[in-house]
């Protein structure tokens, strides 16, 4: 298993580099390659859980960790900084759920990129991104979390802008870019902070630290973790990149903005479970946000006319529900949903992506009828959005309905509003459903059904988020909880469900007609958060410039010139010595030797 | 004592050829004149003063193989000078920061 | 005064009176012959009070390499006027002051560290060997590196040229 996961690394980087180096002409086979990687990843992952066996690494985050390899790292006499890796049932988990994805991703853009010339920066980046996310899974210390963190979003920013040359696409990198940082400012401080209370970054030593520290300072730690986090994985009100973020290649959106990296907020939040453990007011912040977030975003998501943006607000939606579940106290729901909703999220994402490739189109309005063309695809899709809406016996309602019981034990107000998300979620997965693949077609194009490599991947993921499910019991046994299902909460859940299917089923017909107008533009554009930054962005930065340009004309112009006149003053006065006579120079060269001479002289007397 | 006394004497000598000469190669054997002085007085005054001969011997050896370095290197910026305007005279370069 | 003594004492008049010739002659080819002279002279020294290597690379490095070079340089730049070249020199009083003044400055500084009980023993190839590639390998290194340096500035200064 150790050598498993060090080949992960090596694989991945290696082939990165190896793709890049290749070039364009010799992708068809270097492009094999990038599921070296992923397979590493996911057989490490598998490998470690069949060692461990059910139940074998039962309770908090951390217990039973196998150590892959330890170095000091920045070593002081009296502190230093160790990065490593290790792997217990949560890294392992994700790493499973890494390595799949991306081998998916991957052998679906064999031919959604088929046509693409710049196919070997697109592998090499998957490549390096396998790899990124799988450091950041196993890190042992928070250090190496941080580093694989920063890569995670490189990539992510280069996947969003790989087609750079349109506008709208480098936009969105960028923003993608500085809004996570946004959150990752506050990461890197909770990691100063937590540096400064226990001279360890270790994840070991710093949770078994986490009982000595004062009670602010937790709340401190937990919050800016928190802030990081939701940056990553796109909480309100930092929820505004992903949107945009559906610029990038579909399968990108599928690997990166649905499953696995954005993801990663709520793998450090139960990565650290015992920091937040101990900071109950932190997490009823996170509980509160999260509601907020699952609730606004699955409406964003009933307005959307672009698939793709349907599907990235229900992905800001579902990780509202696994932050939810996280303030709730509930992370092993909270990461059961991660990786249930990993499955069920590629799978729209890359069914999506098959539509998209098929129709020609992004819009749901120019789709309609793509059932009878695209057997396949709309097959899995149905089974992704059936899972989505929490319908049983899919993987989606178990993980769901953790969720929802959860929280409605922790605060029944917020478990009430995310029943009413969830009911919203299956509005309008059932409304794109049938935009998409009912009725007659709209468009221009003639759709048809993709290659194998696109839909096999479908079929396997399919599998996974129909079955995943099942696995609720072992999750449980693995991390501790329980995994049984509440009868009640079960009911209420399916009844809303069907509710909002019913709704959205109508809505799937007149939506394709209906103007927007004013406050429904407004929801569909996130809540007007955008807009809400430009404009703050906006008078601040004018007011700074006003008051940089004061200090600029007055201090900093004002010194420039006193020193010009000054320097002035002086070449002035020496400017007759630059005479370029060579043998001036000379000359006074040998006087100052002669003055030197006689001072040596007279001093050493 | 003798060699001391010489070589400073030399030296000065190559130091006046340096300031008073109008030829740049002339000025230059002046500058080789000044380093074999103080070549000399290098190892007189170490061996003088009880030093390792060795050691002071492979300085100056050093010593010999940097000024010839020197020598090549001035030698060639006189010949490129000269190719360029047919300038030999240190007082015809007083003008070619202004270029 | 003992026969090495006149022979070091000759040695170093020959020197001076090469550094002088240097200094002041007006005709080129007595400016070559003087600092031939003066580089010999000091091979002469060198052979006297320390080492017969030195003395050999003295006579191979400059009275072969750069006084070679400086004949050359010589024929390059005046290769285009027929009439014997006249050297010319600006002798002023305070030049000469200067040249005085950083003589004397040596003398009062060097004298009294000379002494009188020089060491009698010399040199040999070997242990300058041994030095150069034990102790002082690092300097000898950066020699090396020096020439290279200094042999592609010349290539790169004399291209320069042609281009220009």
């Amino acid at each position: 298993m150790n050598t498993a996961v060090l080949v992960t690394f090596g694989l991945s980087i290696v082939g990165a580099i190896a793709i890049a180096l290749a070039g364009a002409r010799a992708v068809r086979f270097s492009r094999w390659i990038a599921l070296a990687a992923p397979a590493a990843a996911a057989w490490s992952g598998l490998s470690y859980l069949l060692g461990a066996g059910p139940g074998g690494t039962g309770g908090a985050p951390y217990i039973g960790e196998a150590v892959v390899v330890s170095v000091r790292w920045l070593s002081r006499a009296d502190a230093g900084i160790g990065v490593g890796l290790a792997v217990d049932s949560l890294a392992a988990a994700m790493l499973i759920v890494v390595g799949v994805v991306a081998a998916m991703v991957v052998l679906f853009s064999f031919g959604y990129m088929a046509e693409d010339r710049a196919q070997a920066r697109y592998f090499s980046l998957l490549s390096l991104f396998t790899g990124a996310m799988a450091a950041l899974v196993t890190s042992s210390s928070l250090v190496g979390l941080f580093i694989a963190w920063e890569i995670v979003g490189a990539c992510s920013y280069l996947l969003i802008g790989f087609w750079y040359t349109r506008k709208s696409a480098a936009n969105a990198a960028m923003k993608a870019f500085l809004v996570t940082r946004l959150g990752d400012v506050g990461l890197l401080a909770g990691l100063a902070v937590l540096y400064h209370e226990t001279h360890t970054l270790d994840l070991a030593s710093v949770m078994a630290a986490v009982p000595d520290l004062a009670g602010p300072t937790v709340a401190l730690v937990a919050l800016l973790l928190f802030a990081g986090a939701a940056g990553k994985s796109a909480q309100f009100p930092l929820h505004v990149w992903l949107p945009d973020a559906m610029e990038g290649p579909t399968p990108v959106s599928a690997l990166i903005h649905a499953a696995t990296m954005v993801a990663a907020g709520v793998f450090l939040v139960a990565r650290t479970w015992p920091i937040f453990e101990a900071a109950e007011g932190t997490r009823l912040l996170i509980l509160a946000i999260g509601v907020i977030t699952a609730a606004g975003a699955s409406v964003s998501a009933l307005l959307q006319t672009d698939i793709k943006k349907v599907l990235a607000y229900s992905t800001i939606s579902q990780l509202g529900f696994m932050f939810a579940a996280l303030g709730a106290g509930a992370w092993v729901a909270a990461v059961f949903h991660l990786v249930t909703h990993a499955a069920f999220k590629s799978l729209l994402f890359l069914a999506a992506g098959s539509v998209i490739h098929g129709s020609g189109t992004q819009d749901l309005r120019e789709m309609g009828g793509l059932r009878r063309a695209m057997p396949v695809t709309s097959a899995t899709w149905i089974v992704g959005a059936a899972a989505l809406a929490g319908l049983p016996p899919l993987s989606g309602f178990f993980s769901k309905d953790a969720i929802l019981e959860a929280v409605w034990h922790a605060t029944p107000l917020a478990g009430a509003a995310l029943f009413a998300a969830g009911a919203v979620t299956t509005c309008y997965i059932t409304r794109a459903t049938r935009l998409a693949f009912c009725g007659t077609f709209r468009g221009s194009a003639r759709p048809h059904e993709s290659g194998a490599t696109m839909w096999l991947p479908l079929v396997v993921l399919a599998l996974g988020a129909a079955s995943l499910g099942a696995a609720s019991g072992e999750f449980a046994r693995a991390f501790g909880g329980h995994g049984g299902l509440s009868l009640p909460v079960a009911a209420a859940s399916i009844a809303l469900a069907v509710a909002g299917g019913l709704v959205g089923w109508r809505l799937g017909e007149t939506g394709a007609r209906r103007a927007q107008s004013g406050v429904a533009a407004f929801v569909a554009g996130g809540w007007g958060v955008d807009a809400a930054v430009v404009r703050l962005a906006g008078a601040s930065v004018v007011a700074s410039a006003a008051l940089s340009e004061r200090v600029d004309a007055g201090i900093i112009d004002g010194a420039v010139r006193a020193v010009e006149r000054l320097a002035q003053g002086i070449s002035g006065e020496l400017e007759g010595l630059q005479s370029g006579d060579g043998r001036a120079y000379s000359g006074l060269v040998a006087i100052g030797a002669v003055l030197v001479v006689g001072l040596t002289l007279w001093l050493g007397r | 004592m003798i060699v001391v006394i010489g070589c400073a004497a030399a030296f000065a000598i190559g130091l006046y050829a340096v300031l008073t000469r109008r030829e740049l190669i002339a000025i230059l054997a002046g500058a080789e004149v000044m380093l074999g002085a103080a070549n000399v007085q290098l190892v007189a005054l170490a061996l003088a003063r009880g030093g390792d001969p060795a050691v002071a011997s492979g300085f100056s050896l050093l010593v010999v193989v940097v000024a010839a370095a020197e020598a090549a290197v001035g030698l060639s910026i006189v010949v490129t000078a000269y190719r360029s305007g047919a300038r030999s005279r240190l007082e015809e370069f007083g003008e070619v920061d202004a270029e | 005064m003992s026969a090495s003594d006149i022979t070091l004492a000759a040695a170093v008049a020959a020197m001076i009176a090469g550094a002088a010739g240097t200094a002041l002659t007006r005709d080129v080819t007595r400016l070559v012959v003087s600092l031939g002279a003066f580089l010999l002279s000091v091979a002469a020294i060198f052979l006297i009070v320390a080492s017969s290597l030195l003395a050999i690379a003295q006579v191979f490095v400059y009275v072969g390499g750069v006084l070679v070079l400086v004949l050359f340089a010589l024929m390059v730049v005046h290769r285009d006027t027929d009439e014997r070249v006249g050297l010319d020199s600006l002798h002023d009083i305070g030049a000469a002051a200067v040249a005085v003044a950083v003589f004397a400055g040596l003398v009062a500084l060097l004298l009294p560290l000379a002494g009188t009980t020089g060491s009698q023993t010399r040199a040999l190839p070997n242990d300058i060997g041994a030095f150069l590639l034990g102790d002082g390998v690092v300097a000898f290194e950066i020699a090396g590196v020096l020439l290279l340096v200094a042999l592609l500035a010349v290539l790169v200064v004399v291209k320069g040229g042609e281009d220009r």
